[in-house]
C-alpha cells in the first residue's frame, strides 16, 4: 500500500511538473474554483427550486431541501477555495512561496467574485439584517444611543440620542444580549424597550425593520477566514484528508454515544456538559446506576431483574432456535438431493428480500390463534416469551438458512462422504461431523440472532400486554414516555445498561458483525 | 471379497461420468484405476462406495447386489485425497469413529484403535488433532480409520497426491505391503501411472468414461491394446509417428519421407496388411543415440532429469523423445544418429486407435 | 452371463431404488421441516390473513379473532383509502423519505465512506467501518434516546448547545425540522449496509487494474471515476434494491422519534400508518381491516422487489447440485 502510494506520488509529480507559467496556474485555479461554484449553485437550485417544490406539490411538509440548499451555499466559498488551492498544492513541497502566492491570489479573486455575487443578490454578509436603525454603545449605565437614523424605526418610536436602554421587556440586557436578541428577530417584530432619558424611566415599542446597508467593511472577517482556510488547505498533508472527512462524518455518532456514557455517570447534563446540583461542571455520581437496581426512576417503580431475564430469555431462545432450525435447513439445501430443492432455495432467497415486518398485523391473529391451543398456547401464543421469540426467529430464518447453506457449501464433500462410509447416518453426519466444522458460521449467526433478540422492541411491544413479558427496550420506551427530560440521566443509565452486551460484541466480534450485517451476501458478490 | 461390476453407467443429468463399465475384481486383488482427470475413475470409485447411485448396471460385493445398499452397510473403508480427517476430533476419536457408530464397546474401541495405530506407527499421536500432524501422519491416520473396522473392500482416492515426492515413495511401499498382509480387496484411483504400475496387480485404464484396458502392468506396458493405453502408460510417453508399412520380399519396412526402418516379420506383417497409413509407436528407452545409427537428426532440447537426460531429437518433421546417459553431455543443435530397437515397436490403426498387433 | 445379469438385476433393484429414494427424500424433508413450519405459520398464513383482513371491516368495536365471523365488505377499505385525504400526503411522504434517505445516505454516503476507508491504512479503515455499524446494532429505543437528546431544546439538547456556543439561535428541532432528523436518524443506520457491500466490491477489484491505471498516470479521482465506479455497478444495483425495500418498510425509528408527527401526519409513512391503524391506535379504535389494506400494498411491493432481488442475486450461479446421493 505504502509502496504503491510512493510510486503513485512519483508518477504524479512527473505528470504535474510540466512547466506552467504563473498566469496559467492562476487561470487553472480560477477555473476549478468557478466550476465548484457553479456545481454548488446548480445543486442549491435543484434542491430549493426543483425537488423541494415537487414534494411540496405532493403535500410533503419538509425542510430537508431548505437545509440542503443552505448547506450547499454555506459550503460554496470553501469548496471554491479548495478548488483553487488544489493547484497551489502541487508546489507545496518544491516552491512554498509560489504555492502560497498562488493559493492566496486565487482565494482573494474567488472571494471577490463570491462577494460581488452576494452584493448583487443581497445575500450573506450583504443580506438585509434586522435593525432598529440606531447606533449603540455599551456604557456603565447601560446601552447608550449614540446616533439615530432620521425617519428610521427608532426615531418613529420616539427614541432619542442619549437615551440609555436597560432592558427588553423585563429582561435586563447588555449590548451583546441586545444584539443577539435583535439578530434573531424577524421583520416587523415588536421590541418593547425600557430606557432612561435623564431621570425618567420610559418604555417604547420599536418595530424591527430589515436594513441592507452593504458595508464593505463587513467583508474583512470573511476574507481573513478565507485566507486562513486556504493556508490550512495548502499545508494539509494529503493523507490526513480522508481521516478528517471520516471523523467529520462520524461526529454525530461519536457525540451521541459519548453523551450516553457521560450522562449515566453525572448528576445531570446540559448538552454534553455534566453538571452537579449547583450547575457547576462535574457532578460525577453512580446514583443513576443505583436507581436501576433500586428500581425507582422518576417515581416509576419497577424490578429490573424480571425485565432483564425476559430480555435474556427472548435473546437466548431466539439464538438457540435460529441456529438449530437454520442449520438444519441449510444442511439439507446444501447437501441433500430432494425434489423441490431448487424451489426451496429460490423461496428462501425471496423471503430473504421480503420485508417480514409488513406482516405484523396478521401475525397478531396467528399468535391469538396459537394462544387458544392448549399447552402450546402457553408456550408460543400471544403475550408469551416463546411466541415473541418465535416470530423473530421466523423473521431471521431466511438470512440464517442462506448463511448456513453457504457455510456448509464450503466444507469439502470428502468430509461428508467419509462420515457416510464410516457408518454415520445423515443426522449424525450433520450433528457430529459438519456442525462442529462451521463453528465460525454458527458464532456469527448466533451473535446476529442474539443482538436481534436483545434489541427487539417493536415485536415485544406489539405482541405483549403489560410488563409481564416486557423486555429492556420496551421498558426503556415506557420510561422515556413517562419521564421529563431532566430525569434523562437515569433513563440513559437504563439505555447504557441495555447497550453493555452490544458493546461487548462490538469490541470482540467486529469482523463477524461487519460480515453478517451485509446480509451474508459478501461471498456472492 | 470379490467385487463385480457389470455394465455400470453413471450419468449426472446429460453428463456421462462412466459408461458401460464391466470389471471383475478378484478377492484380495489390488486394482488401480488409472486415467487422466475427468476420465470417470473417481466417479466409479464413489459409486462403488455407495456415495453415488448407479444409473444403470449392477455392482456386486461377493454375491450380494449392493446397488442400493447404503455406504454404511457396505463394510468398506476409504482413504481420500484430502484425507477427510475430522478436524475437531483427536486422532483417537477419528480412528474410533467408525467403531463408535457400530456401537462397539468402549474397551474394544480402545484396543482396536491402539492396535491399528501401532501398525500404522502413529501410536504416539493419538491425543493430537489432525491440524497438528504432518501430511504423512494424516495419511496414516486416514488409513488407520479405514482399516479399523476391518473392511471387506478398501477404496483409495488418489491418497498420495498431496504428499511430497519422498514420502510418496515410502507410503507407496507401505500401502502395498499392508494390502498384501491383510489381503483386503483394494481399489486404488490414481492419475500417476508410476503408482499404478508399482502397486497394482491389475490396472484398469480409463478415459472419457470408458474402460480402455484392464490388465497386469507388464501386459499394459509391453502389449498395449490401444493407442491411448500405449501413450498413457509409461513415462516419458511413447513416441508416435505416422508411417506406412511396406512388405518387400518378405521384409517389412516402416516408411515416411525421412525414415525407412526395417521391422521384423512378427511385428511388421499385421500393419503391412492394413490398408493405408498406420501409427507407429516406440518408447523412448528403445531409441539410442549411437554412432552406427541409421537415422540422423538434430537435437532440439535437452532436459536433464538427473539420472539421465530427456532429449528431443528432430528427424525431418518428426520429433522423438529419448533417454540418454548424462555422461555424454549432448547439446541442443548437435547432429546425432539414432538407433531404433524395432523389436519393441507398436502399430495402431489411426482410425480406431486399436493395436494392430494385440487383440 | 452379463446379459442374464442385466435382465435379472434391472427388475430387482429398481423397486428398492424407488422406496430408498423416497426414504432419502423424507430425510431431507425432515431437515427442512422446522424451517418449513415456521415459514408457513409466520409468512404464508399471515400473507393470506392480511389479504383477507383487508376485505373485512374488522375494528375494535366488532373485534373477533375468528376469521369466519368477520364481516366481508369487499373492496370498501381500498375505496376509503383512495378517498382518504391524508393517504395522498402519506404516500408522498413515503416516496420522499425513501428517495432522500436512500440517495443521500444509503448510497452516496455509503459509497463515500467505503471509498475513504479503502484509501487509508487497512486497520484504521476497518475501525471506521466498524464504528458505522454501531447504530445498526444498537436497540432502536436506545438509539432514538440518543437522538432525542441530540435534538432536544436548549439547554438540554446537544446541537442547541453548539448553536449557543456559536451565537446562533436555538430550535426545538423535532418540531421545526422533523423530516431532517427522520432522514438523518434512519440514514445513519442505513450507511453500514451499502458501506460493507461497496467495500468488499472495491477490495475485490484486481490490484493489477489499479496499478495499470497508476502507470497510465491517472489521479486518485480519475481512478475512482474510471476504474472503481464501473466495477461496482452490480453492488450498487443490489444495494438500491435491498435498501429501498428496507426503507419502505422500516418504521420503528420514525415511530419512536416523531410517531408520524408533529401535527397531522407530518412525518407519517405508509408502513407506520398500517401499524397505527391496526395495532397502535391513538384513540383506542384499532381498524384492523383498514390497516390491512395499507399493509397489503406494502406486501405486494415487497413480493415484487424480492423477486427482482432474487434476480439481482444471480440465483442460478448459486445452486450447484449436491455431490452425495446416499441417504
Amino acid at each position: 500500500m505504502k509502496a504503491r502510494d510512493a510510486v503513485f506520488d512519483t508518477l504524479k509529480v512527473k505528470v504535474d511538473e510540466r512547466p506552467q507559467s504563473l498566469p496559467q496556474d492562476l487561470a487553472e485555479a480560477l477555473r476549478l474554483g468557478a466550476i465548484s461554484i457553479i456545481v454548488l449553485l446548480v445543486a442549491a437550485f435543484l434542491f430549493s427550486g426543483v425537488v423541494g417544490p415537487l414534494f411540496a406539490l405532493g403535500g410533503v411538509e419538509e425542510t430537508v431541501m431548505d437545509v440542503l440548499t443552505r448547506l450547499s451555499l454555506l459550503a460554496l466559498p470553501f469548496v471554491a477555495y479548495i478548488g483553487g488551492a488544489s493547484v497551489a498544492r502541487r508546489y507545496t513541497r518544491s516552491d512554498i512561496a509560489r504555492a502560497l502566492g498562488l493559493a492566496f491570489s486565487s482565494t482573494v479573486l474567488l472571494f471577490a467574485l463570491i462577494s460581488a455575487g452576494y452584493y448583487v443578490l443581497d445575500y450573506g454578509v450583504f443580506a438585509p439584517r434586522p435593525s432598529l436603525q440606531m447606533t449603540l454603545s455599551q456604557t456603565e449605565a447601560g446601552i447608550r444611543v449614540e446616533a439615530i437614523v432620521a425617519g428610521g424605526a427608532a426615531e418613529t418610536a420616539g427614541l432619542q440620542v442619549g437615551d440609555v436602554i436597560t432592558a427588553i421587556r423585563r429582561d435586563a440586557v447588555d449590548l451583546e444580549a441586545f444584539n443577539k436578541r435583535l439578530g434573531q428577530a424577524l421583520e416587523g417584530d415588536p421590541l418593547r424597550l425600557r430606557f432612561r432619558r435623564g431621570d425618567e424611566e420610559l418604555q417604547e415599542t420599536v418595530r424591527v425593520v430589515l436594513v441592507s446597508d452593504k458595508q464593505l467593511g463587513a467583508l474583512w472577517p470573511g476574507l481573513s477566514l478565507a485566507l486562513a482556510f486556504t493556508a490550512i488547505i495548502v499545508f494539509l498533508p494529503g493523507h490526513w484528508a480522508p481521516y478528517i472527512a471520516l471523523v467529520g462524518l462520524l461526529s454525530p455518532l461519536i457525540v451521541g454515544y459519548f453523551w450516553v456514557i457521560t450522562a449515566t455517570f453525572s448528576f445531570r447534563t446540559e448538552g454534553l456538559v455534566p453538571l452537579d446540583g449547583n450547575d457547576n461542571f462535574g457532578g460525577f455520581t453512580l446514583k443513576n446506576w443505583e436507581s436501576i437496581f433500586v428500581g425507582n426512576i422518576a417515581g416509576l417503580e419497577f424490578n429490573i431483574v424480571p425485565i432483564f431475564m425476559t430480555s435474556l430469555a427472548i435473546a437466548a431462545v431466539m439464538t438457540f432456535v435460529v441456529l438449530l432450525v437454520s442449520s438444519m435447513a441449510g444442511y439439507a439445501l446444501s447437501r441433500m438431493h430432494f425434489p423441490g430443492r431448487r424451489f426451496f432455495l429460490s423461496f428462501t432467497l425471496i423471503l430473504h428480500g421480503f420485508p417480514a415486518i409488513t406482516l405484523l398485523i396478521p401475525i397478531f391473529f396467528v399468535l391469538l390463534r396459537l394462544g387458544n391451543i392448549p399447552i402450546i398456547g402457553d408456550l408460543i401464543g400471544f403475550n408469551t416469551i416463546g411466541g415473541i421469540a418465535l416470530v423473530m426467529v421466523a423473521f431471521q430464518l431466511p438470512l440464517g438458512v442462506w448463511l448456513m447453506k453457504g457455510f456448509f457449501d464450503n466444507i469439502p464433500w470428502d468430509m461428508e462422504r467419509s462420515a457416510l462410509i464410516d457408518g454415520a447416518s445423515r443426522w449424525r453426519t450433520y450433528w457430529e461431523i459438519l456442525l462442529p466444522q462451521i463453528r465460525p458460521g454458527l458464532l456469527a449467526l448466533g451473535i446476529f440472532a442474539f443482538i436481534g433478540g436483545w434489541n427487539a422492541y417493536i415485536i415485544p411491544a406489539t405482541y405483549s400486554i403489560g410488563s409481564g413479558v416486557s423486555n429492556l427496550p420496551v421498558f426503556l420506551e415506557e420510561l422515556i414516555d413517562a419521564t421529563a427530560p431532566v430525569d434523562w440521566n437515569q433513563v440513559a443509565a437504563v439505555g447504557l445498561f441495555q447497550l453493555i452486551p452490544i458493546f461487548i460484541f462490538f469490541i470482540f466480534a467486529q469482523e463477524y458483525l461487519l460480515n453478517i450485517y451485509a446480509g451474508g451476501t459478501k461471498g456472492s458478490s | 471379497m470379490k467385487v463385480t461390476i457389470d455394465n455400470l453407467s453413471k450419468k449426472f443429468g446429460d453428463v456421462v461420468g462412466v459408461e458401460n463399465l464391466t470389471l471383475h475384481i478378484e478377492d484380495g486383488e489390488f486394482v488401480a484405476f488409472l486415467g487422466p482427470s475427468g476420465c470417470g475413475k473417481t466417479t466409479t470409485l464413489l459409486t462403488l462406495a455407495g456415495i453415488y447411485k448407479p444409473t444403470d448396471g449392477v455392482i456386486r460385493f461377493g454375491e450380494r447386489i449392493v446397488n442400493t445398499v447404503q455406504p454404511k452397510d457396505r463394510n468398506i473403508g476409504m482413504v481420500f485425497q484430502s484425507y477427510a480427517l475430522y478436524p475437531h476430533m483427536t486422532v483417537f476419536q477419528n480412528i474410533a469413529y467408525p467403531l463408535k457408530l457400530k456401537k462397539v464397546s468402549k474397551a474394544d474401541q480402545h484396543d482396536r484403535v491402539r492396535q491399528v495405530a501401532n501398525v500404522m506407527g502413529i501410536g504416539e499421536l493419538l491425543d493430537r488433532r489432525p491440524g497438528q500432524l504432518s501430511g504423512g501422519q494424516q495419511q496414516r491416520v486416514a488409513l488407520g480409520r479405514a482399516l479399523v473396522k476391518e473392511p471387506d473392500v478398501l477404496l483409495f482416492d488418489e491418497p498420495l497426491s498431496n504428499l511430497d515426492a519422498r514420502l510418496r515413495l515410502t507410503m507407496r511401499g507401505e500401502i502395498k505391503h499392508l494390502q498384501k498382509d491383510l489381503g483386503i480387496t483394494s481399489i486404488y484411483v490414481t492419475h500417476d501411472q508410476v503408482e499404478a504400475m508399482t502397486m497394482a496387480d491389475r490396472i484398469a485404464v480409463m478415459s472419457g468414461g470408458h474402460l480402455q484396458a484392464f490388465d497386469s502392468p507388464d501386459e499394459l506396458y509391453d502389449r498395449p491394446k490401444t493407442q491411448f493405453v500405449a501413450g498413457f502408460v509409461g513415462n516419458p510417453p511413447m513416441n508416435f509417428v505416422d508411417v506406412s508399412v511396406q512388405a518387400s520380399n518378405g521384409r517389412f519396412f516402416a516408411e515416411t519421407e525421412s525414415l525407412r526402418l526395417e521391422v521384423q516379420k512378427a511385428r511388421g506383417a499385421p500393419p503391412a496388411s492394413h490398408d493405408g497409413p498406420v501409427v507407429m509407436g516406440i518408447r523412448p528407452e528403445d531409441i539410442q543415440i549411437a554412432s552406427n545409427g541409421l537415422v540422423s537428426g538434430e537435437i532440439f532440447v535437452v532436459e536433464p532429469l538427473g539420472r539421465e537426460d530427456l532429449i528431443d531429437v528432430r528427424v525431418g518433421r518428426h520429433s522423438f523423445l529419448l533417454l540418454a546417459d548424462t555422461e555424454n553431455r549432448h547439446q541442443a543443435g548437435e547432429r546425432v544418429s539414432l538407433a531404433f530397437d524395432m523389436e519393441q515397436v507398436q502399430f495402431f490403426d489411426p482410425e480406431t486407435e486399436k493395436s494392430l498387433l494385440w487383440q | 452371463m452379463s446379459e442374464q445379469a442385466k435382465t435379472s438385476d434391472s427388475s430387482v433393484p429398481r423397486g428398492i431404488l424407488g422406496s430408498n429414494a423416497l426414504k432419502s427424500y423424507l430425510g431431507a424433508y425432515g431437515f427442512m421441516a422446522p424451517a418449513g413450519i415456521l415459514v408457513i405459520v409466520f409468512f404464508l398464513i399471515p400473507v393470506a390473513i392480511v389479504l383477507y383482513l383487508s376485505v373485512t371491516n374488522l375494528a375494535s368495536s366488532n373485534f373477533t379473532s375468528d376469521l369466519a365471523k368477520m364481516e366481508f365488505v369487499g373492496l370498501k377499505n381500498y375505496q376509503t383509502l383512495l378517498n382518504d385525504q391524508f393517504a395522498r400526503k402519506i404516500f408522498f411522504n413515503t416516496i420522499f423519505y425513501v428517495l432522500v434517505t436512500l440517495s443521500i445516505f444509503n448510497v452516496s454516503l455509503a459509497l463515500i465512506v467505503s471509498l475513504l476507508t479503502t484509501h487509508i491504512d487497512r486497520n484504521a479503515g476497518f475501525v471506521f467501518r466498524a464504528l458505522w455499524i454501531l447504530p445498526r446494532i444498537t436497540s432502536p429505543v436506545v438509539y432514538i434516546l440518543i437522538w432525542k437528546r441530540m435534538t432536544a431544546e436548549a439547554p438540554f439538547g446537544i446541537i442547541n448547545q453548539f448553536n449557543e456556543a456559536f451565537g446562533q439561535p436555538t430550535y426545538n428541532y423535532l418540531a421545526t425540522n422533523p423530516w431532517v432528523f427522520v432522514v438523518v436518524v434512519n440514514g445513519f443506520i442505513g450507511v453500514s449496509f451499502g458501506m460493507i457491500i461497496f467495500t468488499s466490491a472495491i477490495e475485490s477489484i484486481p490490484k493489477d487494474l489499479l496499478n495499470a491505471s497508476l502507470v497510465d498516470g491517472s489521479s486518485k479521482l480519475q481512478r475512482i471515476r474510471y476504474v472503481i465506479m464501473p466495477l461496482i455497478r452490480w453492488p450498487l444495483l443490489f444495494v438500491v434494491t435491498y435498501q429501498t425495500l428496507s426503507l419502505l418498510t422500516s418504521f420503528v425509528e420514525i415511530q419512536l422519534l416523531t410517531d408520524g408527527g408533529p401535527g397531522l401526519y407530518r412525518t407519517e409513512v405508509w408502513s407506520l400508518t398500517a401499524y397505527h391503524r391496526a395495532l397502535s391506535n391513538y384513540f383506542g379504535n384499532a381498524q384492523w381491516g383498514y390497516g390491512s389494506a395499507f399493509a397489503v400494498l406494502l406486501v405486494m411491493i415487497g413480493v415484487v422487489l424480492a423477486v427482482i432481488y432474487m434476480r439481482v442475486f444471480r440465483f442460478d450461479e448459486l445452486i450447484a447440485e449436491p455431490r452425495v446421493e446416499a441417504l
